[in-house]
């Protein structure tokens, strides 16, 4: 008997396949298997040969069954691993699909600094690019034959009826208008968008560029509000403390007017190309808004008063990026534009 | 406008500081500089000099001259000006030695240009032993912009007197009217419209010589940009450039009659100018005339007819002012900008004038020996204007610059600038800046702050309500679609708002229905684009030289006419997908499939297709029952290789936000069944779909595109699921079934074969 259960044993043991000892499994342990045969002359047997004989069996059952389990074990874990080697896998090739694309630069800067303005509780408005000879030049305090208007060269349009009407807006500053005859008092306003202005392109000038106009009206608004506030925005936009300037400039909408410097960002004031050795950058044209303007716009000037402000978004983003040419950016070139991504 | 320094330091003689430092006080306190420039630097250690001999040098055209440099000695200089010749006086430059044609030559001597005298450089200045060479200068160019609203800025004097009160030195006035004569000119003047012409005032000169004007001035003028000519046409030029006032002189013998009248053009006249142009003049342009006709443009240009020239011996010499607007209207109409009429249009002083005719009074015996005033003062002038007293509240302008102010330094200030300033700030405007310049308290805030300075301001964080602010929801929707573009795999490019007439036809638009731009930039930016197609057009062929795939959007307006009334501005979107060589259609779903992420499920109508779009692959998308805009791929007539697909929508017409309606979860399950329908290659599965969907009742859970399959007969297989369920039970097979058969029953009466 015991002869029977270590040859089943060799047999198992020597299985050389998962189907081979499949099959033993049933040879062996199965209803006809060797375990089974041995129990075949149970009832001949005295009590005692049978307890005998019963504990014989269980120590053959254990021992075979953990000899196949520990046999079975083996094969699957085997055979796991071929299967995971086989799948190798090489994770360093490009995944395929599009990649995604890219916001234009002016986009991207547009809603960085709109986010900023949002944050400190601005409101975004957006204006028609056409727009009326009012609201671009009289209600800013432009008359007509003023010379202030060769500040800023004019595409007029003939939209059918009498000419002379309608112009494409030379700066988002008519929106300051809108934005005071529908906002409530006290406003606090910026007015993103593309504006144009009639001259030649080349690499430094585009007649198609994109400005941001800024306004605050409430209640004693002060040059050192308007100082504090450019301040904290060119801050926040550079993302470093910039140090300011303002000195004496004229636009027609705002008194006091005001050119608006920064320390050179590359020279930190020493001087260098990129400052023209001044160690200041002209950023932005900004000033107490003119009462002849608030006027204009329903608003009584004894009353209130604010600061208003342009930011030339063009411009930023070449000062950014170091953009060699301002043509690219209206250029489709997705040479260009796809490193934007 | 240029500035010299020496001529501003003649105003200001106590000036102590260099150029480039009262370069820097101008552009802080009163108008931004462009740059700063040396004039003349040659005469640095300039001498006269005797010539004393001159020697050809063979086979060239410099010649060798010996010269007496006097403090530098003798020198041998070889100089290439033909007028170079024994016993000439002219200027000596001791530039140090160099060979030059094979010989040493040590310094050299120098033409007017080189000096910067005039611009004259026909040969070496020939001078005199009494002549003076004029000192270096530097010459500070301002920006004309930053001095637009001042009329007195345009000159030295009213430049000087910033300096002035910058510096704290007292200033000098070059004009002393005691030197007028009284009322009494042989000439008559005859204003038509004292508002177009508020003054004219002259005086008549005889004994009058034409010659160069002395070096000094030359160089003065040279030094401020403006030409030399002759000494009388430089004494005007050299009056604007120091009062601000243009003025100007009429040869005397050329003129017809003794009355000079100012009045608008009549109809038909016309002039011939100094610039040698003729003006076609109307009722709208304001001359001078004489008794034959216009002898200038008021305030733009004088006639050529009327002009001195070198035969000239008595002289109408006139200092007027003209309304800004008329002036400015007249020069933008003949297209003339002049020195004079950019001064004009910035509303200048009538005062001005008799100061002009007093600076002149003692200019022109100098520049003309023996010149003769002839009877007394011509001086035609409307009422003059009392400039406006301004009442400054100091609390108020402490308030506005946001600093403590000390009521002393504002006086100070104010007077330095001659504002006249009461015990109670009662502030009178002096005239040259009471014409356009400052009429209100607000004005005085900025000739208070930037004399003291905007630095002295410590930033102040303004006190502000706590409240939200607005935001139109399109802006947040229309930033969305952006976002969701690139995150697709498009590029937003951005195309110019203008297109070209050929463009328009291009893409079969007419040209008369776009808003047109009366003066374009450039050809070809001649209309406003009624599509962004154009432009997206364009970005295609041109990126497909580049690329073999690749996608691009644009979000932008369209402009269109409205009838006269003002333009209206649509937004849109467009968005492409490029390949070389692709069939199209993964493109085209892919269009389909990206456009549904951000609007739900259009639905994609086909529609006979627009000039530019594939005849048969075109389509509208409909969303929430209208047309929002199209789907198609490029017409190949359109680009050379490879195709474009094209999604092309009105942003005004995809709902911003796509409302959620919550149903509750089914709780009975679902059934479902396939069918293939057999039907034409060119069926739309839309059509078979709505079929389906008609016959298959209110119990049709969903009808669902499976796929579909082209047959060997040129015949296509559409495949559908259908799933069928009911909110309140469990649907019993027999039901299932009649809806499976009333669907093929119902295809099959359309003519459509089932694979059942």
């Amino acid at each position: 008997m015991q002869d029977l259960v270590d040859s089943a044993l060799e047999r198992i043991n020597s299985s050389a396949t998962a189907a081979d000892l499949e099959a033993l499994r049933v040879d062996v342990l199965g209803r006809k298997g060797v375990l089974a045969q041995l129990s075949k002359d149970m009832g001949k047997l005295t009590p005692d040969e049978r307890v005998a004989r019963g504990k014989f069996i269980n120590a053959a059952k254990a021992t075979l069954e953990s000899a196949y389990e520990a046999l079975k074990n083996r094969f699957e874990s085997e055979a796991l691993a071929t299967r995971l080697n086989s799948e190798w896998l090489d994770l360093t090739v490009p995944a395929p699909g599009v990649k995604p694309g890219a916001l234009h630069p002016i986009t991207q800067i547009q809603w960085e600094i709109e986010d900023l303005f949002r944050s400190l509780g601005f409101s975004v408005l957006d204006g028609p690019e056409v727009e009326t000879e009012h609201h671009n030049f009289d209600a800013l305090n432009i008359p007509q034959d003023h010379p202030a208007r060769d500040m800023q060269d004019t595409f007029w349009l003939d939209a059918g009826g009498p000419l002379g009407r309608f112009l494409l807006r030379t700066h988002t500053s008519p929106v300051q208008v809108r934005g005071m005859e529908t906002l409530q008092l006290p406003l606090r306003m910026i007015a993103p968008g593309r504006v144009f202005r009639n001259e030649s392109v080349d690499a430094s000038h585009e007649h198609t560029f994109y400005q941001l106009e800024g306004m605050m009206i409430d209640k004693d608004v002060s040059v050192g509000n308007l100082i504090y506030f450019m301040k904290t925005l060119l801050g926040a936009i550079f993302k470093r403390d910039v140090t300011v300037r303002l000195r004496p400039g004229y636009f027609p909408f705002v008194e006091p007017g005001f050119e608006l410097d920064i320390r050179c960002l590359i020279c930190g004031g020493p001087g260098c190309p990129v400052c023209k050795q001044s160690g200041w950058v002209e950023l932005l044209p900004c000033g107490l808004v003119n009462p002849h303007v608030l006027k204009m716009s329903g608003i009584d000037p004894t009353k209130w008063n604010g600061f208003a402000f342009g930011l030339g978004l063009t411009r930023l983003v070449m000062m950014r990026y170091a953009i060699d040419d301002i043509r690219w950016l209206q250029s489709g070139d997705l040479r260009f534009l796809g490193q934007f991504a | 406008m240029k500035f010299s320094y020496n001529w501003i330091r003649e105003f200001v003689p106590g000036l102590d500081v260099d150029p480039q430092s009262l370069e820097r006080l101008i552009t802080m306190k009163t108008a931004e500089c462009d740059g700063i420039e040396v004039a003349g630097e040659l005469l640095n250690g300039a001498v006269l000099a005797n010539v004393l001999e001159v020697e050809k040098i063979e086979g060239q055209k410099n010649v060798v001259a010996k010269v007496d440099a006097g403090p530098y000695g003798m020198k041998t200089v070889v100089c290439g000006a033909s007028n170079c010749r024994a016993g000439i006086i002219t200027a000596y430059v001791p530039l140090g030695k160099k060979v030059v044609s094979g010989i040493e030559s040590d310094g050299m001597l120098a033409a007017a240009d080189e000096l910067g005298i005039n611009n004259d450089h026909g040969g070496i200045l020939e001078l005199t032993a009494d002549t003076v060479l004029p000192p270096v200068d530097h010459a500070i160019e301002i920006d004309n912009k930053s001095i637009t609203h001042r009329p007195d800025l345009w000159g030295h004097h009213g430049m000087a007197r910033e300096v002035a009160a910058i510096t704290g030195h007292p200033l000098r006035d070059p004009a002393d009217l005691s030197l007028l004569p009284p009322a009494g000119a042989p000439v008559q003047i005859e204003i038509e419209d004292l508002h177009l012409c508020p003054r004219y005032s002259a005086l008549v000169f005889d004994n009058v010589t034409v010659q160069p004007s002395p070096l000094w001035l030359q160089a003065r003028l040279t030094a401020a940009g403006l030409n030399t000519k002759n000494n009388i046409v430089d004494l005007s030029n050299y009056l604007m450039a120091e009062l601000a006032q243009p003025t100007h002189a009429f040869d005397r013998a050329k003129l017809a009659g003794d009355t000079i009248w100012a009045r608008p053009a009549r109809e038909g006249e016309s002039i011939v100018a100094l610039n040698d142009e003729t003006y076609s003049l109307s009722p709208a342009n304001l001359v001078i005339a004489d008794a034959s006709g216009p002898i200038a443009i008021a305030g733009v240009i004088g006639g050529k007819d009327s002009a001195i020239s070198a035969g000239t011996t008595s002289i109408v010499f006139e200092s007027a002012n003209f309304n800004a607007g008329s002036v400015r209207r007249t020069s933008s109409s003949l297209k003339l900008r002049t020195d004079a009429s950019m001064r004009f249009e910035k509303a200048q002083d009538p005062v001005n004038t008799l100061r002009a005719l007093a600076r002149a009074l003692e200019l022109l015996p100098i520049l003309s020996p023996g010149i003769r005033l002839v009877g007394g003062l011509a001086d035609n002038c409307a009422e003059l204007k009392t400039p406006p007293t301004i009442s400054l509240d100091l609390d108020w302008l402490a308030r506005k610059l946001g600093r403590v102010l000390d009521p002393a330094e504002v006086r100070r200030i104010l007077e330095a600038l001659q504002f006249k300033v009461s015990d109670n700030f009662e502030v009178s405007v002096p005239t040259w800046r009471a014409t356009k310049d400052i009429a209100m308290a607000e004005d005085l805030v900025e000739e208070v702050g930037r004399m003291i300075g905007y630095s002295s301001i410590e930033p102040q964080p303004p006190m502000v309500p706590c409240a939200p602010s607005f935001d139109p929801p399109e802006r947040e929707f229309l930033r969305g679609i952006r976002r969701h573009y690139a995150a697709q795999g498009f590029t937003e490019v951005s195309n110019y708002s203008f297109i070209s007439e050929e463009e328009a036809k291009r893409f079969g638009f007419a040209p008369e229905d776009h808003v047109r731009v009366l003066n374009p930039i450039a050809e070809g930016q001649e209309l406003m684009r009624t599509s962004l197609l154009p432009g997206i057009h364009r970005n295609l062929v041109e990126n497909a030289k580049h690329f073999e795939d690749f996608r691009l959007f644009e979000v932008g307006r369209e402009i269109h006419l409205n009838n006269g009334e003002k333009p209206i501005e649509r937004p849109h979107v467009v968005a492409a997908i490029y390949s070389r060589h692709d069939d199209g259609r993964a493109a085209l779903m892919e269009l389909k499939r990206v456009s549904a992420l951000h609007s739900g499920d259009a639905e994609i109508r086909p529609a006979t297709a627009m000039p530019w779009e594939h005849p048969s692959r075109a389509a509208e998308v409909i969303l929430q029952g209208q047309v929002a805009g199209r789907l198609f791929e490029l017409h190949p007539n359109l680009i050379d290789t490879g195709r474009a697909a094209l999604l092309y929508l009105d942003l005004a017409k995809i709902p911003t936000q796509l409302a959620v309606k919550y149903q509750p979860v089914r709780r009975f399950p679902t059934s479902s069944f396939d069918l293939s329908v057999i039907c034409p290659a060119r069926e739309y599965a839309a059509t078979v779909d709505a079929a389906i969907r008609n016959f298959a009742g209110e119990l049709a859970e969903a009808i669902e595109f499976v796929t579909d399959y082209q047959m060997p007969d040129s015949r296509k297989s559409l495949s559908f699921r259908i799933v069928l369920g009911a909110a309140d039970r469990t649907l019993a097979g027999p039901e299932v079934t009649a809806v499976r058969e009333r669907i093929i029953e119902g295809l099959r009466g359309l003519h459509y074969e089932l694979t059942v």
